[in-house]
């Protein structure tokens, strides 16, 4: 990778840069896994919340003014016409016996327990008066309740903010650390061509010359470095969501968090070499130009 | 071409190992510069390829004060000075054939306007057929070889050795020595540091120089050959 097509001033191979392209690609990996982990959870607080927000659901307890048909129908009726509601649908026996099976257990509960009856309505994007339909309902139906997961939502929502922000955290400091033990690593592996730079600054070679084919090799080793670390990354996570999908997967795995698949998220992932490379390319000119500066 | 006026120079906070140095060297002129082992030479040298600054005196070079000269003008002097080192400080990595080329490189040249030179050139040396061997593959002699070739390259307006012959037979002593004279027929200054006797009697040295504690002595090269066959 040398566009000038002749060799370098810098030994194209050497411990230093091997040291150098296994540190760049281990942090590189972590930068990405946790990138990954980061975006996945803001996606997914995004997915939940709006999730919820698209539907509300009517609690139909059973009245004495009403009979339970009535009851059903008048609410339908009520919410089907309100202003913003894209359908409604009552649940019948079985998907409320289905929605209560891992709490209750199979069998004939519901024919026993007082389980109110539930109408999902889905509403359309944009503003919904939820208020005045709860309201209405209220006032028009004997026993109907609207439950607008507004309590629900605003945890989630909580929630998911506070792990996204957790996981920033945790991507800057690994940003951090990468950003030190790559500068550190670099000036190692410049100690190591100290010969080179003063024998060509006393051949007569300008400050810049040096400094330009110093931070031509470190930005390559950089990138080298990175793409390995993205590459692995990039199987984990592929391998993970895999795994996850497939049949052997533990009881319950899908429910996990999926953590790729999206274009956004493999955007951002191409972004880590290069920040790779432009790091050790700066640490290398700062640094040769602050050894050539002691030079007379 | 080069002047020195009272020039001091010690390493660090050490003591002043070169004192009150004043000398000149004329364009076209030839120089040895002798003295024991340790005396300074190379320190001397590394003045005038400005490497060191001194820590007195004044030094000019082509025409230029050195003290004043702004520090992104002294690659531009550098450029017509070549330098043999004493240690030759040749870059492992890269071949004979690059290493050479390499002040050809600095100043931005393609390799296209340099290749048939250097090859010339090191066919002169004697290392025609070792253009892409390794540093480390090179005998003393042989390496000592391609410091020179590296040194003459650029067509040097003044060119310093550091004991150019300490590693090669007489035979090879007597080339370097040859082309050395004809390069300063065509107008470089030369400067040899040199313990070998053999090679003052064959240059045509207009001065020979004496450092000895730290201090520069000059005699005709005759006078000093003389003195030296006396002694
Ligand atoms: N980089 C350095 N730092 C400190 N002291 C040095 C350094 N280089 C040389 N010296 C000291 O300066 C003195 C002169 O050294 P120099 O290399 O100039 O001698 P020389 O005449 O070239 O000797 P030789 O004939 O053995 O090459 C010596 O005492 C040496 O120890
Ligand atoms: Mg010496």
């Amino acid at each position: 990778m040398n566009p000038a097509g002749r060799t370098g001033l810098m030994p194209a191979d050497s411990a230093s840069g091997a040291t150098l392209h296994t540190i760049v690609a281990v942090m590189s990996f972590l930068a990405c896994l946790s990138l990954g982990f980061v975006l996945t959870l803001g996606r997914l607080a995004s997915e939940w919340t709006d999730g919820l927000s698209g539907s509300v659901t009517v609690q139909l307890l059973p009245s004495a003014q009403i009979s339970p048909e009535d009851q059903v129908k008048e609410a339908l009726r009520l919410v089907k016409n309100w202003p913003g509601v894209f359908a409604a649908r009552a649940l019948s026996r079985e998907d409320s016996q289905k929605m209560l099976e891992p709490w209750l257990g199979g069998g004939n509960v519901l024919t026993d327990l007082p389980v109110p009856q539930l109408i999902e309505v889905t509403l359309q994007p944009g503003p919904v008066e939820l208020e005045g339909l709860a309201r209405a309902l209220a006032d028009g139906v004997p026993g109907a309740t609207l439950d607008d997961h507004k309590r629900w939502n605003a945890e989630l929502a909580s929630f998911a903010t506070s792990s996204e922000a957790v996981g920033w955290a945790v991507l800057a400091l690994i940003a951090l650390a990468t950003l030190a033990i790559v500068i550190f690593a670099t000036q190692a592996g410049l100690q190591a061509h100290r010969e080179i730079v003063e024998v060509v600054h006393m051949i007569g070679a300008k400050d810049v010359f040096i400094a330009n084919e110093f931070q031509r090799h470190f930005m390559w080793l950089g990138v080298r470095g990175g793409i390995i670390g993205l590459v692995l990354a990039a199987v984990t996570l592929v391998g993970s969501s895999f795994l996850m999908n497939s049949r052997e997967a533990p009881v319950g795995a899908q429910y996990l968090p999926q953590l790729v698949s999206s274009p956004l998220l493999y955007t951002w992932l191409l972004c880590v070499p290069v920040v790779m490379g432009l790091i050790a390319m700066w640490t290398a000119r700062f640094t040769v130009l602050r050894v050539l500066g002691r030079m007379p | 071409m080069v002047r020195f006026e009272n020039v001091g120079m010690r390493y660090g906070l050490g003591p002043e190992i070169l004192r009150d140095i004043s000398f000149t060297l004329d364009q076209g002129s030839f120089h040895l510069l002798t003295g024991p082992s340790g005396a300074g030479k190379t320190s001397l040298l590394k003045l005038i390829y400005l490497a060191e600054r001194p820590c007195r005196g004044a030094i000019s070079m082509f025409g230029r004060e050195i003290a004043t000269t702004p520090r992104d003008e002294l690659p531009g002097l550098r450029r017509r000075i070549g330098v043999v080192f004493q240690e030759f400080r040749l870059l492992d990595h890269l071949t004979v054939f690059e290493n050479v080329s390499l002040p050809r490189r600095v100043m931005g040249e393609m390799e296209s306007q340099y290749r048939a030179e250097v090859e010339e050139l090191l066919s002169w040396v004697g290392l025609g057929n070792r253009l892409n061997a390794k540093p480390a593959t090179l005998s003393g002699g042989e390496k000592q070889r391609v410091a020179i070739a590296r040194a003459v390259v650029a067509k040097p307006e003044l060119l310093l050795a550091d004991e150019p012959t300490g590693n090669v037979d007489p035979e090879i002593g007597g080339r370097i020595m040859r082309l050395f004279t004809e390069l300063n027929k065509l107008g470089t200054c030369v400067m040899i540091a040199t313990h070998d006797m053999r090679i003052m009697e064959r240059v045509p040295a207009s001065r020979i120089y004496r450092l000895a504690e730290g201090r520069l002595t000059v005699a005709k090269a005759h006078d000093f050959m003389a003195q030296a066959k006396r002694a």
